[in-house]
Parts: C-alpha cells; structure tokens; sequence
C-alpha cells in the first residue's frame, strides 16, 4: 500500500486544516464551525476506510498503510518517518475521528468565545493523536505525544472554568514530567539495543532482558501518568472540572487512551519479560485504581468530577486486560478503550448541556430532570447505562471480556467483579437524585434541542452496534492479541 | 576560498570606518549606521552559509597554524553571525532614542569579528586575542547606557570578573606553553603525547585554568554568579548577544582545547564536568522558577541552558555525538534564546516594565510578538517538534552511550523543572486576563524579525536534517 500515503494524510489533513482555520475564524465565525466539520467528516470517512480495510482483510495483527521507514535525519540512525496501523491503532484511530466530529458538533452550543482557535486547536488535536497513534518509530510517536499536550493546555487554560489557571499548569507539568520518563526510556532502547533504532518493529523481541525491569519501569511512569494510575492521577479531576465539555470529551475519550496504547504498544509489544514476571504488580496497581475511581466516585456532588473518577477506574480496566496477557484480556482491553471513550464522552457532554440548563451540574441541586427536561433525563439514563456497562451497550462486553481474561490468569483477580457494582451503585445514586426525584416547584420547563438530542444519540451507535456485531471490533483485535500473545510466549 | 581571512577583512574594516563614515555623511540619517552594520553581517553569513554548503570551496587558510579553516570554524561563524544579524537588525528599533549609535554598531561588529576569530582559531594566543577582542566591546556594551545605574553596575560587574577570568586563562595558557613549547594546539597536543608523567599534574593544573578561565562566558556553575546582573542591568539586545553568541563562541574555544587536550592527557575530567554540568542546569532552573522579571528569568534559563551544552563536553572521552549534540545545540539554542531575550526587549520598550507580570494577558495587546515568544520557549523547554527537542535529544543520549545515564535522566528532569517556568510564562499570556488593556501597536520591522526567527525554529525542527549534518560533519572534521 506504499503507494498511497493514507496515514500521512489522516495526520496532515487536520493540521494544515487547522492552521488554515484559524484565519477563516478572523473572518467569519460561522464559517469556522462549518470548515472544521468538513474537515472532520472526510476525516470520519478516511478512517471508517482504513478500519474497514484492515477489518475485512482480518490484517490486524500486522501493521497496514504502512509508510516509511523514510529517514528523517540520516546522519542519525534510527531516527525515521514511520506510520502504521493495526488492530491496536484501528479502534483508537476509528474512535478519534468519530469523537471529533461529535466535538465539533457538541462545541456548537457550549463554545461562544475565540472560536476561531478554539476550532483551529481542535483540528490540530486531531492530527496529532492520529500521528500518536500510529506512528510505528519511537521519537515521532513521542513528539506526537508530547505535542498533544498544547492543544490541550489552551483549552483547559483559555475556555476552562473558574480554576483553570491552575488546572492547566498542573495537567501540563503532570504529563510532560511523565512523558520525560518515557523518553528516558526510548533512549535507553535505543543505545543499549544492538538495533540502535527507534524503530517500533525492528525492536520486538530484541530488547535485553536485564533491561527490561528498568524500561517498564520508566514506561510505567510515563503511560501510567497520562491513563492515569494512582498514585499519579490527581491532574485528572482537576483538569476534567475546569474543562469545557466538549474538551472533557477528548480528555476522557482520546488522551488518556494514549496511556493505554502506550502500555498494550510498548511494555506488553516490547517488553514481554518484565511484564510477565511485573504483570502481577501492574494489575494490583490496576485493581488499586480502579476501586479508588469508583469509590471515591461515589461520594462527588459535581456529576462531571464523578464521571472523571468513573474515567479512572474504567482505565484500570484497560490496565488489568493489558497485563493478563491473555488473548482474552488484551482484546477486552482495547474494546474498554473503544467504548469507555464513547460512553463517556456522551456524560461529558450531558453533564456540560446539564450546566447549561439548569446552571449547576451539583446533584444534590438538580432535581426532576424527567419532568422538567424530558428528553435530556431519557439520555442521561441511557448514557449511564452505557458508562456502568449494562447489556445493550458493549461496554458490557469489554468488561466481561477484561474480567474472563483476569479470572482465567488468577482467582483472585476475580475481585474485580465489584467494580461495576460500586460503579452502577453511583450512578442508580445520581439518576435518583438528579432524574426521578419531584421536580422544584414553579421550574421552567428547557430541555434540549433536535440538533443536539441527535449528535448525543450519535455517541451510542457505536456502543450499541458493536455490541450486536462484536466482531467489528473483535475482528480488529483479535489477530493483535494474538500476536502480542505470540511474543509474550516467545520471550 | 580563505573564509576566516574574508571575514576578517570584510568586518574589521566595516568596524573601523563606521564611525568615520557615520561622520562624513552626518546629513544623511541616523539610521544609517544601523543598516549599514545589519548589511555587513548579513553580507558575512552569507559567505559562510554559501561556503557551508559548498557553493565556494574550503581552501588551506594562509595561517594554518593561526586560523584552521574548517566546518567547525564555519559552523560556530554561522551561529554567531546569525545571532550578531538578529541582534544588529533588531537593534534598529531599539536603540534608535540612544545616542552615539555607530558606535554601538562598530562595537558589535568588533564583537563579531572576535567571535568569528575565535570559532577559527587553532592557536592559544590567537584564541586569547579573539578572546579579548570579543569581551572589551561586550564590556562597554553592556555599559551602554552611561546614565542608568543599572547599566554601570552590570558593566562594572561584568568587567571585573572578565578581567579576573581573562586572567585566569592566559595563566592556563602560559603553564601549558612552559610544559609544550608550543602554542600551536596541534603541536601542544603532540607535545602532551610525550609528556614525563610527573608533570601531569601541571598539565591538569593547566586545563583546570583554562576552563575556569572560559567558564566565565560559558555562565556555568560556579562562575555564573554574574550573568543575572548583567543581562538585567545591559540594554536588552547586547544580553541576547551575550547570552547566545558570545557563550557559543567561548563554547566553541572550550571545545577546540579541550577536544585536543583530552584524548592526550589520560585524564579523566568526565566525572567533573558532568557533575558541573548537573550543577549548572539544576542550579540556573530552581533559580528561573523564582525569578519576577523576565530577563532575570531568561538569564538563569541562559544558565541552565549551558549545563545542557556541557553534557557534550562531558562525554568527549567516550563518543563523539556529545560534541555533535553540543554544536548543534549551540545552533537551536542561540535562536531560541535569542529569539527570547529579542522578544522581551521589544515588550520592555512597548510597556517599560520587564516584569512577568507585564506579560499577563500579553497575547490580546502583542499577538505575533507573543506567538514568537512562545515558540521560542517552548523551543527551550524542548517540546517536540521544535528544534530545540532534537538537540537535547541527541545530547541526552550522547549521555547514555557516554555511560552517564544519571545524567541524561538529570537533564531530562531539568528539561520539565524548565517546562514550570516557561509555561509559566505562556500561561500569563494566553490564559491570564491583561490588568489594562492598552492597544499596543507591533514595529513591523522588529514583528517580522521575530516571525522569521521562529520559522526557523520550527522549519529546523520539522526539517532537522540538513543542521544536524552539517554539525556532524563539523566535528568528524575536527580530528583529522
């Protein structure tokens, strides 16, 4: 497929769109929202292509578009132009797309200040956690991810609420002292490896032994701040609170996947050894997470900070099915990315429509949504339906699929069967206080409109579908579990 | 062609005749002077940048044992001369109130030339000259202003200790001629081969000197104590001049004695330097992070920067690409922080204040000036893709190939501790509201000087190749 350069054109579209967007925002405000959702539709549609590319030819195992290794500095080894995608990029790759073109839509009513960046940032977001996901060669992918950050600091930083100086400064310092582990990391492969090269698939299999508690233990810093674990997660409510719906969409929904694609990329692809022999530490550093997202949930009055929290502790999810090391576990894992990025995204969504109409998103506040808001109570319960994994949605799936690979691995790991009780217990908690309780008297009936009961709907497709055709993703990730499966065994 | 010989001849005599010139067209404009020393360097980079790529072939120069006229010498011309352009072309907005102006333009025209010199130089006594030649005018610079208070002080400050450094090295210099016979650094270097080993520790003693003496310009720990000062008290444009080229051109010196005295003297200076090099990064970025006024702030970062540079000094024993990483971080960095001190002169004119909080809500009132800005620190933070993340890419692991992985993680840390500041910086201007919102008006000249400087910044980062080749080159150039 050398012949044409799909992955480039995923990454540069939105970038060059980007830049372009932010004169056109000078000039009309209108026409912004219009470009840039242009934009993200060919990009929906790019990435539907590759997906179903690679899905129908059942080629997730290896890597697909691939383009390079295009020597970027010659004189120094290693360092190339390197693009990929497999059945780990493709769901991320899919879902990326997809949320962006909700965002954009979803930013209509909720953004009303400098659009003309706001929409320019977004594209650039875009194109680089594209460029994230699938560079297949160790320096681009961390410029992709390090870059990713602005976009992200301007949002938080400039559209966010009252703290987001704070917020901003303190997401921006968590992640970049994070990501300096990882590059510490790279560099180690680098020059200890005989390969020298930061090339992704020349590496597998290759990397010393000895060294390899070390890197995991640097690339567990470094994924581990950005999923994000405890005891480095406290960057994460803050900057969900101060950030702008729509931007808690892709905090949620897109960043934090990185540190899941980083782990199930770098320390399960490259270094098998060490996450066998460590596997037990990082699962127990999942489960850890997971219960601390889900009961610190629990007791949040700001319905956006506890579905951060909820963020938390369905990435611990993701860690456990990584670590299990089973063909099971490893799919479940990049199913849970897929759905929990669509799941929710719609409650963060809601939760900013919630502040808009009602003026407060405090749940011992809001009261009566069915009667008052009919249409925003019936979404909210299906959402969180989707967010606590009840069957309809798929997100039932990728737990139970995360749960099977664990209990297969370990009894014990069985624990972790309570996390969606603790977890549907906050949500049940919340839709009684906020949906079904009587309604104040004397309040107005605001609901939401047509347009945007559609694009939230739009968030449950995917959950739905593959819940009903499991092999639209399954399809994906199987042959890539089963080949990092492969490598596990070949240690 | 004899570039160090052509250099030297166009910039002496621009230096020289300004003045007079300047006097006999007196009618003619006050600008004069401005453009006139602007075109000369420009004329002088682009004989090296057409030399460097090899438009006009290198030839032996007509001193080899003076001037080595090789890539190294070309590289470290380019980076100088690319500072000495941006400083002199952004002076003509700045300076354009201040009296005896052509002075200040044949004063940083000798400064060039001594930096040119120096990047060329290949004999101790010459490196000395071009030394000297370099630091005087860089005294009375810094002393521009002669009824700012502030200005004295720096000047007077930065005299002494130059004085007392400049000292030092020729003390250096003296003790190594005694043990060598030569001044010549290829001869020393073969002579040093053949030295009775009880005389090595005169010969330690000696380099020990020599780099104390250079440590001054190089502003590392713990010889920095008076950069703070000096690049606060001088006029904006002489502390970008000071902070990204005459350091690189002290670099550059530091790299030609100590590349040849090294491998020859079985002396193992890695740990030192390395610890030197920790000391100095940490050192110049806690003390950035409590900085209020930003050219105090850009000083300690000036610091901080150095310690990053020195890693390729460190581990000059064990492999080359430290010295690769160095001259191409000399390049990224005299950009960057040019770029930088540039970008606060000309919101220190516009708002008369250089305090940080001036700079809140900076992006409504000067937008292209704050994007440049930007760029530049984001650029010395090291964020990818920016050209200052490669060089401290390839630095770092020059560190871990040299088996000084500590400090490679050191740097690396530093490298976010950096990130505090600077951000801290843009966070005033994009997030944080303006306390008056007075519409600034941008000079377009001194705008378009500041766009182009971080287009290269990142057309370098996107595109790094061609720099990080030519530096390669320059160094596999080194060792014949």
């Amino acid at each position: 497929m050398a012949e044409f350069p799909l992955i480039s054109i995923m990454i540069f579209l939105p970038i060059i769109a980007g830049i372009v967007t932010y004169p056109i925002g000078r000039a009309s405000k209108s026409s912004t929202k219009w470009f840039a959702l242009v934009i993200a539709v060919v990009e929906l549609a790019l990435g539907l292509f590759a997906y179903s590319q690679i899905l129908v030819n059942g080629t997730g195992a290896k890597y697909n578009f691939v383009e390079g290794p295009a020597p970027w500095i010659p004189a120094l080894k290693g360092v190339d132009y390197y693009l990929g995608m497999d059945g780990l990029s493709g769901p991320l790759v899919l879902i990326s797309s997809f949320l962006t073109v909700l965002v954009i839509l979803g930013s209509r009513d909720l953004i009303t200040e400098k659009q003309g960046m706001y929409y320019a940032l977004i594209l650039l977001f875009e194109g680089f956690i594209m460029g994230v996901f699938t560079s297949l060669n160790m320096v681009l992918f961390y410029a992709f991810w390090d870059i990713v950050l602005l976009p992200m600091f301007f949002f938080i930083g400039v559209w966010g609420g009252p703290r987001r100086k704070y917020a901003a400064m303190k997401f921006l310092l968590f992640t970049f002292v994070g990501s300096v582990f990882m590059l510490l990391g790279f560099i180690a492969i680098y020059i200890l490896t005989p390969q020298n090269t930061f090339n992704i698939p020349e590496l597998v299999g290759k990397i010393p032994l000895s060294l390899q508690p070390l890197l995991a233990l640097l690339f567990f810093i470094g994924f581990g701040v950005k999923l994000p674990l405890v005891p480095f997660h406290t960057w994460l409510p803050d900057a969900h609170v101060e950030a702008p719906a729509p931007i808690s969409v892709f905090l949620a929904g897109l960043l934090l996947k990185m540190g899941g694609y980083g782990f199930l990329r770098f320390n399960l692809g490259l270094l098998p050894q060490a996450s066998v022999d460590f596997g037990w530490a990082f699962i127990a550093v999942g489960i850890v997470t997971m219960f601390y997202g889900a009961i610190v949930a629990m007791v949040q009055k700001d319905i956006k900070k506890m579905i951060a929290l909820t963020s938390i502790n369905h990435m611990g999810f993701v860690l456990v099915g990584a670590f299990s090391g089973t063909v099971v576990g490893i799919s479940g894992a990049i199913f849970q990315m897929f759905t929990h990025a669509a799941a929710v995204g719609v409650m963060f969504m809601l939760s900013g429509y919630l502040h808009e109409l009602t003026g407060t998103r405090d749940v011992t506040v809001i009261k009566g949504l069915k009667i008052t808001s009919p249409r925003f109570a019936a979404l909210i319960i299906l959402g969180s339906m989707a967010a606590m994994g009840v069957p309809m949605f798929s997100s039932f799936l990728a737990e139970y699929l995360v749960i099977l690979g664990a209990i297969s691995v370990d009894l014990r790991y069985g624990i972790i069967v309570l996390i969606p009780v603790i977890t549907v217990a906050y949500f049940l908690w919340m839709m009684r206080r906020t949906v079904m309780s009587a309604p104040i008297e004397g309040a107005k009936h605001h609901d939401l409109g047509t347009l945007s009961t559609i694009s939230l709907l739009a968030y449950l497709v995917p959950l739905i579908a593959t819940l009903i055709v499991p092999w639209l993703i399954l399809g994906m990730a199987d042959p890539l579990s089963e080949s990092l499966v492969k490598v596990i065994a070949a240690r | 062609m004899d570039i160090p010989v052509i250099l030297v001849g166009i910039l002496s005599a621009a230096a020289l005749l300004l003045p007079a010139l300047d006097i006999a067209l007196r009618r003619a404009s006050r600008t004069f002077s401005a453009y006139f020393a602007t075109f000369v360097i420009a004329i002088s980079l682009g004989i090296v940048l057409l030399s460097a790529v090899g438009v006009i072939p290198l030839t032996e120069s007509v001193a080899p044992n003076l001037m080595r006229n090789d890539l190294m010498g070309l590289f470290f011309s380019m980076v100088v001369l690319s500072v000495a352009l941006l400083v002199s072309a952004s002076s003509i907005d700045y300076m354009k109130n201040e009296h005896n102006i052509s002075i200040y333009y044949s004063l940083l025209l000798f400064t060039s030339l001594g930096m040119v010199i120096l990047s060329f130089a290949v004999d101790f006594l010459m490196i000395f000259v071009a030394w000297e030649l370099m630091g005087i005018p860089t005294f009375i610079l810094t002393g521009y202003r002669k009824k700012d208070l502030a200005s004295n002080e720096a000047a007077v400050k930065f005299f002494i200790l130059g004085a007392l450094a400049t000292g030092i090295l020729l003390y250096g210099i003296s003790i190594m001629y005694g043990l060598t016979g030569s001044t010549n650094l290829p001869a020393v270097a073969a002579a040093l081969s053949k030295l009775s080993p009880d005389m090595l520790p005169m010969a330690a003693f000696s380099v020990i000197m020599l780099i104390a003496g250079l440590g001054l310009k190089l502003s590392i720990v713990p010889f920095h104590m008076w950069i703070p000062d000096a690049y606060e008290g001088a006029p904006t444009t002489v502390s970008a001049l000071l902070s990204a080229g005459t350091k690189k051109a002290g670099f550059v010196a530091g790299v030609r004695i100590l590349a040849v005295a090294f491998p020859l003297l079985k002396l193992d200076l890695t740990l030192t330097l390395a610890i030197i090099a920790l000391a100095t990064m940490t050192l110049g970025n806690l003390a950035a992070l409590t900085q209020k006024s930003i050219t105090r702030l850009l000083a300690y970062s000036s610091i901080a920067q150095a310690g990053y540079l020195l890693v390729g000094i460190a581990v000059l024993p064990s492999t080359n690409l430290g010295l690769t990483g160095l001259l191409y971080h000399s390049f990224n960095h005299a950009i960057m922080q040019g770029l930088a001190f540039l970008a606060a002169a000309i919101v220190a004119v516009r708002l008369s204040k250089t305090t940080l909080s001036s700079y809140e809500g900076l992006s409504k009132t000067m937008p292209l000036t704050s994007f440049s800005l930007t760029i530049a620190l984001l650029g010395l933070a090291g964020m990818p893709p920016l050209s200052g993340f490669w060089s401290k890419l390839v630095l770092f692991t020059a560190a871990v190939e040299g088996d000084l992985t500590w400090l490679a993680f050191a740097g690396l840390l530093n490298s976010a501790l950096s990130l505090g500041y600077y951000g801290l910086i843009i966070k005033r201007m994009y997030v944080d509201e303006p306390s008056e919102t007075i519409q600034v008006r941008e000079p377009a000249g001194f705008t378009i000087l500041l766009l182009a400087a971080a287009a290269v910044i990142i057309l370098t980062g996107i595109y790094p190749a061609p720099i990080y080749d030519f530096a390669q080159r320059a160094v596999l150039a080194l060792t014949p």
